[in-house]
């Protein structure tokens, strides 16, 4: 029970049907105000009005006008329900339509509702009861028999109406109840199998796009991030794990060796040099899970600042052109002025560097590497680099950007894996994205920024 | 050198005051903030090695701001674990002239070392650059080995100006991206390496003696001697 009123939809559902009532209640009580209040108002005014009439007759013209007077509204068939009788001090009928005086009125003047046989049977009648000068006394009514039938039926109905409503308000309540509960449920049941560790449930939707289908949606776009950063941990704890255990095991050997065999001074230098290396090597992946958490937590947008694009592919170019000569490569600029990015400078030219370094370094010498940018269809940012290198299996492609992934591109190319994830990283931070493609042969990867269009002018 | 070394961590501490006594310096060393400030303010250093975080109650970068704001001028270089881009403009911006992510190489601690002071006690580019028989005019942007002109792109002059005025200092590969190409981030390939053989064709080549050596796992010396 306790569980019950903790519920929401109880709660709501309740509401609803007590808020249901009430307005039921106020509909039907205002219904019986105007309608069966206001008859019974009409009736006394009438009576009344009568009864005055009567006794100014009485007054002006004597016991015989009024008698005249009572007669002639007697005879007359527009009202017949209409009562009258007026008697002398001894209860003595003198006029009127009635046999005698009834006993149920007494002697007390005012307003009676007494019950009158006519037609074999009772009707109810409202009746006024005065004193007349030289103690005469006249009676003047209304047979509302059929208006107490009229007011039990609205009383009736109006009963039977709030009773219907109540039903109709509970159930009502208990079906929202429902429609929420079971809406509720099916997020509930995908949170729960979400606790059990399977993060690939997602809350269903209907397709109706209201409120709840909404929500569904907020809460899937929060679980698709959640599954990707989760992903990406455990993923990053794997290959951290890996990639640090092979060079620690090296290292390890090495100076395990230089420990047993103490060699040459000579040799024991060269062989700390390489150790330091080692250790480099380990640093180097902390140094880019860090930069990676870095660009994630977003606090990199502080620094955003309009970049001229073809500034930075240009200065870039001018940094790797002598490395891709020593590689007999050829480097293809096609850079165009004064296409701009919202972004952080330093950032940007990392991910266009990794990009350009990963291409150089995938590409056999006698190859070609070029770098263009362009405004796409959808009128963003296009950084292209493409190599004809030995490309990335269709497969591997969706992959390589994960972290750690290390592609099969040749044995000899070194790499710590993070290359592609920083760049993914950083396209993501800047609201762009980052495409691998054929070129068949090699790779073409794109990077695509939104483009800042109405900028006045770049900061540098 | 007098150098003023203020680090909690007494290993990484031990292992500096005796490297750089080795190498003939002069070493104050304070464990703690408040005697950091102290030492910085009353004694006076060629440059001072400042962590970041340290107990005593006072942050290395508030050490960093107190002295600057006395006027006190001294190079300070920053050295931290936190080795974000982000820390580094902090660092720089609280009045730090050059930046250190921990782990690090002891060279490329020297050379940077080496490179403040010289920074703090050079006049500018008014004079030549003078380095056995090559010489750099800075203003006029040439450049002659033995009385012969040399032709050099921009960056190369650059480049060779950075290593002219650190002439018989190591400079590491990350100082030359730092300071030549202004890039803060690591490349995977040694793409520095290429920039030098280029320029070590452009000014040693045809001559006997050589000028750029490469020294072994830390970087290049411009000097008249190996």
């Amino acid at each position: 029970m306790r569980e019950l009123t903790r519920s929401t939809a109880v709660r709501l559902a309740f509401g609803y049907a007590v808020l249901f009532i009430i307005s039921t209640l106020l509909l039907t009580g205002f219904l019986w105000w105007r309608t069966a209040l206001y008859l019974d108002r009409e009736i006394d005014a009438v009576i009344i009005a009568d009864a005055q009439a009567i006794s100014d007759r009485l007054r002006d013209f004597g016991l015989p006008g009024a008698i005249e007077t009572i007669n002639e509204r007697v005879g007359r068939a527009s009202d017949e329900h209409a009562i009258y009788l007026l008697v002398d001090p001894t209860l003595t009928p003198i006029a009127g339509n009635l046999q005698a005086w009834p006993l149920e009125v007494g002697s007390a003047p005012g307003w009676h509702d007494i019950n009158l046989e006519r037609d074999g049977r009772l009707h109810v009648t409202r009746a006024l009861f005065g004193l007349l000068p030289g103690g005469y006394r006249l009676l003047v009514g209304r047979d509302v028999q059929d208006r107490v039938e009229v007011r039990a039926l609205i009383v009736d109905s109006l009963i039977w109406a709030s009773v219907g409503a109540s039903i109709l308000a509970v159930l009502g309540g208990i079906l929202l109840r429902r429609a929420i509960l079971s809406r509720l449920e099916t997020i509930n049941r995908t949170a729960s199998a979400i606790v059990q560790g399977d993060l690939t449930r997602r809350v269903p939707t209907q397709g109706s796009s209201d409120e709840f289908d909404q929500l569904a949606h907020t809460i899937n776009a929060m679980l698709g991030q959640i599954e990707r950063l989760v992903e990406g941990v455990r993923n990053a704890s794997n290959v951290v794990a890996h990639d640090l255990r092979t060079p620690l095991a090296e290292l390890r050997t090495r100076l395990e060796a230089l420990l047993r065999t103490q060699p040459s001074k000579q040799v024991t230098y060269d062989e700390i040099q390489k150790a330091i290396s080692d250790i480099d090597r380990i640093v180097n992946v902390f140094n880019a899970l860090l930069r990676l958490a870095e660009i994630d937590s977003g606090v990199r947008r502080a620094g955003f600042r309009d970049v001229d694009l073809s500034v930075v592919a240009t200065e870039l170019t001018e940094l790797y052109e002598p490395l891709a000569e020593d590689k007999g490569i050829i480097m293809n600029i096609d850079v165009p002025r004064a296409i701009r990015v919202h972004g952080d400078p330093n950032l940007l030219a990392q991910a266009i560097g990794n990009l350009v370094e990963n291409a150089i370094k995938y590409t056999p010498a006698g190859g070609t590497v070029s770098l263009r940018i362009a405004v796409d269809h959808a009128d963003q940012a296009e950084i292209v680099i493409s190599d004809n290198g030995p490309g990335i299996a269709d497969a591997d492609k969706s992959r390589v950007i994960e972290r750690f992934y290390r592609g099969n591109r040749g044995s000899d190319a070194e790499g710590i894996g993070l290359g592609l994830s920083v760049v993914e990283a950083i396209a993501r931070l800047h609201g762009g994205t980052l495409s691998l493609n054929d070129n068949c042969p090699g790779l073409v990867a794109i990077l695509t920024l939104p483009r800042v269009i109405n900028a006045n002018r770049p900061h540098d | 050198m007098k150098i003023l070394l203020v680090e909690d961590n007494e290993r990484v501490a031990g292992f500096l005051v005796k490297g750089l006594r080795e190498g003939g310096h002069t070493v104050d060393h304070a464990d703690n903030g408040r005697d950091g400030l102290f030492l910085a303010s009353s004694e006076t250093y060629d440059t001072i090695i400042m962590d970041r975080i340290l107990p005593g109650g006072i942050e290395g970068l508030a050490i960093v701001e107190a002295l600057r704001k006395t006027g006190n001028k001294t190079p300070i270089l920053i050295l931290s674990a936190l080795g974000e881009v982000d820390d580094r403009i902090r660092g720089l911006r609280a009045g730090g002239d050059d930046y250190l992510a921990k782990p690090f190489a002891f060279g490329e601690l020297v050379a940077r070392l080496d490179a403040l002071v010289r920074r703090a006690r050079d006049v500018g580019p008014e004079t030549d650059l003078v380095v056995g028989d090559l010489r750099m005019d800075p203003l006029s942007h040439t450049v002659t080995r033995a009385g012969k002109p040399i032709q050099l792109q921009p960056r190369e002059f650059r480049l060779l100006e950075f290593l002219m005025r650190h002439a018989g200092q190591v400079v590491t590969r990350t100082m030359l991206l730092e300071n030549v190409w202004d890039y803060h981030f690591d490349p995977q390939t040694n793409v520095i390496d290429s920039h030098v053989s280029k320029l070590r064709r452009k000014i040693d080549s045809g001559f006997n003696a050589p000028l750029l050596h490469t020294v072994r796992g830390a970087g290049y010396k411009l000097a008249t001697n190996a």
